[in-house]
């Protein structure tokens, strides 16, 4: 067909530059049939109309994009009408169109993308996060370093990324932050994410991050449950907890934040592998969880422990599996609610703080529980937005909100950890 | 998100009144004083006075609260007005071992839909019962009134229109989708089904249980004809305490200004996730509104 090689040839011409375009219109012109193209090419062809065919059709029945400058705009309209050639107008102001997107596209800078292009201001698959640390400790290699703890039950890789200024082998007094340990928890391991880019790109301009990673180390792990992460994006959304086999029972997995050695199997967990608060066989049962317990006892020297959640809008300290008092809880009490005013600052997101038992309920083998009785006193456990409206199914357009408000009340922890090592 | 304040310690005396819905208003605003906001971040959950008995659920007045605004909700029928929790200002529960435990409270609430830019802070009393561990609480509730009844109805009355002019059958899967994306157009169907879902989340609740309505799995039927809308659907309700996910197949009947009529059945128990089929409830019968 000529006329598609002669159409063809003309797409491309001269949109690209400092050109501009004001007042020029697109026309979507409908053409039917044979005679009807033959009429549009004459149009076309004219040289003083200096018309610029943007789509031209591969089949008949389908339209033709026309780019017509504004002069041209009455003869073109004429003709058309003159000839029975059905059109619409698709750009009105062709000017005011990159315009617009010359505008959108500044904003999207402020959306926070990574130099390849990772939008932190939406939901990602586990490869797509996976490869965004990766890209994160190639950023800044002297600083962070994508490591493999351990694997999940159908064997993915589990990752953290380091964050550490320390020269040699010495092992500092580190921070773990914990995410996504609840897979349909989105927001948790979508704020893990910016965080840490956050981290990176702010240690040796903002003085609180620095300092702290002058003392301390920073272990995050932003998908503490891969298996059940994949699960929610390919089969379903709300599922929780791991995707290990229980023999015997039809049911899949164990709740992971039920699953650790801290009066495991005790009040707020279940022993039926149906329930969605299942704590397992044993605990560490679980092999994500178990990937977490030993790299923390291997290495000795952990102070802080934060797991990041959703939702409810809460700052929790131990113990969640009873109502006794942790006997630091007066001060995890103060921190909790300083870094609450702290992330409320923002955007005036308020959280409810206090023991997890008495603020949520009671809950066993919990991480947060299991870290403080293991000499890990900065023990917190955040519920990120919302209060229930979207609850799970957070808008994506709420993710760099909740991280930027969230950064606040870590750091406002880590400062106080730094600042209290023991 | 729109600031939500947080609630001053609940205070003393509030004695039992009769549940009598035409003066409780004016009672209410001759006896409470305006509240101030609370430092933001500062207060923990609701201690009930006389209540710290680690027995007592936490937070069994958020818990009243809740409870109540879903049969508020329910009762008003109007999927334009739909009110959320926004704090409790003060309550007290007494508590009978045998037969349950009566809350008498007064709490704030918002406009449930965030998307609204003004905060219209509402006041409503109440006085909630729930029988030791059933679900399906009494509840007396009133409410100041924000609106207008007449805007209130020419509101639901444009949301009608609105729902009217989508296209049948409604060409979609899941609201919000897996990204929390609710079309603008298909907002008014959430709304909907939120307020048949409230229905159904105060006939469930219990002193320990209380829901939040996660996601509208499937639209069944849509249909609209001059008088109403007969709206079919499968929503999934998050459980808190248990985290459990409860489908619940509901079936409602709306036109402005008029009750709203429900029938529904939730799956009740935890179903095998690779059983075919599904079970049937057996603890509770489905419930049916017998106006239907």
């Amino acid at each position: 067909m000529k006329w598609i090689l002669f159409f063809g040839a003309l797409i491309g011409l001269s949109v690209c530059g400092r050109e501009k375009f004001f007042g020029d219109q697109v026309f979507r012109i409908n053409v039917r049939n044979g005679d009807e193209i033959s009429k549009l090419s004459q149009l076309v062809n004219s040289d003083n109309l200096k018309l610029n065919v943007w789509k031209s059709p591969s089949t008949f029945s389908r339209p033709v994009d026309v780019l017509v400058p504004s002069v041209s705009l009455q003869p073109v309209k004429s003709f058309l009408k003159s000839q029975g050639l059905e059109y619409s107008v698709t750009i009105k102001d062709l000017q005011a169109l990159l315009d617009n997107e010359d505008e959108e596209m500044q904003h999207n800078e402020g959306q926070e993308r990574s130099s390849n292009n990772f939008n932190y201001g939406a939901y990602h698959s586990l490869e797509a996060i996976y490869r965004e640390m990766d890209s994160i400790a190639g950023d800044f290699p002297e600083l962070a370093t994508r490591v493999k703890i351990g694997h999940s039950f159908e064997n993915r890789p589990m990752y953290v990324l380091k964050f550490s200024t320390a020269e040699g082998r010495r092992r500092r007094p580190a921070i773990w932050l914990n995410a996504g340990i609840h897979s349909r928890e989105w927001i948790s391991q979508a704020t893990a994410i910016w965080t840490a880019r956050k981290i990176a790109s702010d240690y040796g301009k903002d003085p609180a991050i620095t300092t702290i990673l002058e003392k301390m180390d920073i272990f995050l792990l932003p998908v503490a449950n891969p298996d059940g992460y994949v699960y929610t994006q390919t089969q379903n959304r709300l599922w929780r907890k791991t995707r290990s086999v229980n023999p015997g029972s039809p049911c899949i997995g164990a709740d992971p934040n039920r699953n650790w050695n801290a009066s495991f199997a005790g009040e707020g967990a279940s022993d039926n592998p149906c329930s969605e608060i299942y704590h397992g066989p044993h605990a560490n049962s679980e092999v994500e969880v178990k990937s977490v317990v030993d790299f923390i006892q291997e290495h000795g020297n952990f102070k802080c422990f934060i797991d990041l959640h959703s939702y409810s809008q809460l700052l929790m300290y131990p113990y969640g599996y009873t109502v006794k008092k942790a006997p630091d809880a007066d001060e995890l009490d103060e921190v909790a609610r300083r870094a609450a005013r702290a992330l409320a600052s923002l955007s005036g997101t308020t959280y409810q703080v206090g023991p997890t038992c008495t603020t949520v309920y009671p809950a066993s083998g919990s991480s947060v529980d299991w870290a403080y009785d293991h000499g890990i006193k900065y023990a917190f456990t955040f519920e990120l937005r919302d209060t229930g409206h979207y609850g799970f199914l957070l808008p994506a357009n709420q993710i760099i909100p909740t991280a930027e408000e969230t950064w606040l009340g870590l750091k406002t922890i880590m400062e106080h950890v730094r600042d209290n090592l023991y | 998100m729109p600031p939500r304040r947080q609630p001053p310690p609940a205070s003393g005396p509030w004695g039992p009144r009769p549940a009598v819905l035409l003066l409780a208003p004016l009672l209410l605003l001759l006896a409470l004083q305006g509240v101030a906001a609370a430092p933001v971040g500062a207060e923990g959950p609701e201690d009930s006075p006389g209540l710290q008995d680690a027995e007592f659920p936490s937070g069994l007045l958020q818990q009243a609260a809740r409870a109540a605004l879903h049969f508020f909700n329910f009762r008003a029928g109007s999927p334009s007005a739909l009110r959320v929790l926004a704090a409790v200002l003060e309550g007290r529960a007494t508590v009978n071992p045998k037969k349950g435990c009566q809350v008498d409270l007064v709490f704030t609430t918002d406009h449930y839909n965030p998307e609204v830019g003004e905060e219209h802070l509402g006041k409503c009393s109440a006085r909630v019962f729930f029988r030791n561990q059933k679900p399906k609480p009494a509840i007396n509730v009133t409410c100041t009134r924000l609106i207008e009844k007449n805007k209130r109805q020419e509101e639901d009355y444009l949301l009608y229109k609105h729902m009217k002019q989508l296209k049948t059958p409604l060409d979609v899967t899941s609201i919000p989708d897996s990204h929390g994306h609710i079309d603008p157009s298909l907002r008014p169907i959430w709304d909907l089904a939120f307020l048949g879902s409230s229905y159904v989340m105060w006939e469930k609740t219990t002193q320990s249980l209380h829901y939040y309505m996660a996601q509208i799995s499937s639209v069944n039927q849509w249909k609209t004809n001059d008088d109403t809308i007969d709206f079919d659907y499968t929503v999934l309700l998050h459980e808190f305490s248990t985290q459990e996910i409860i489908p619940c197949r509901i079936h409602l009947v709306w036109y402005p200004g008029k009750p709203l009529k429900v029938k529904y059945h939730c799956q009740e128990l935890q179903t095998p996730e690779e059983a075919s089929g599904t079970e049937e409830g057996s603890a509770v019968a489905p419930t049916e509104l017998n106006n239907f």
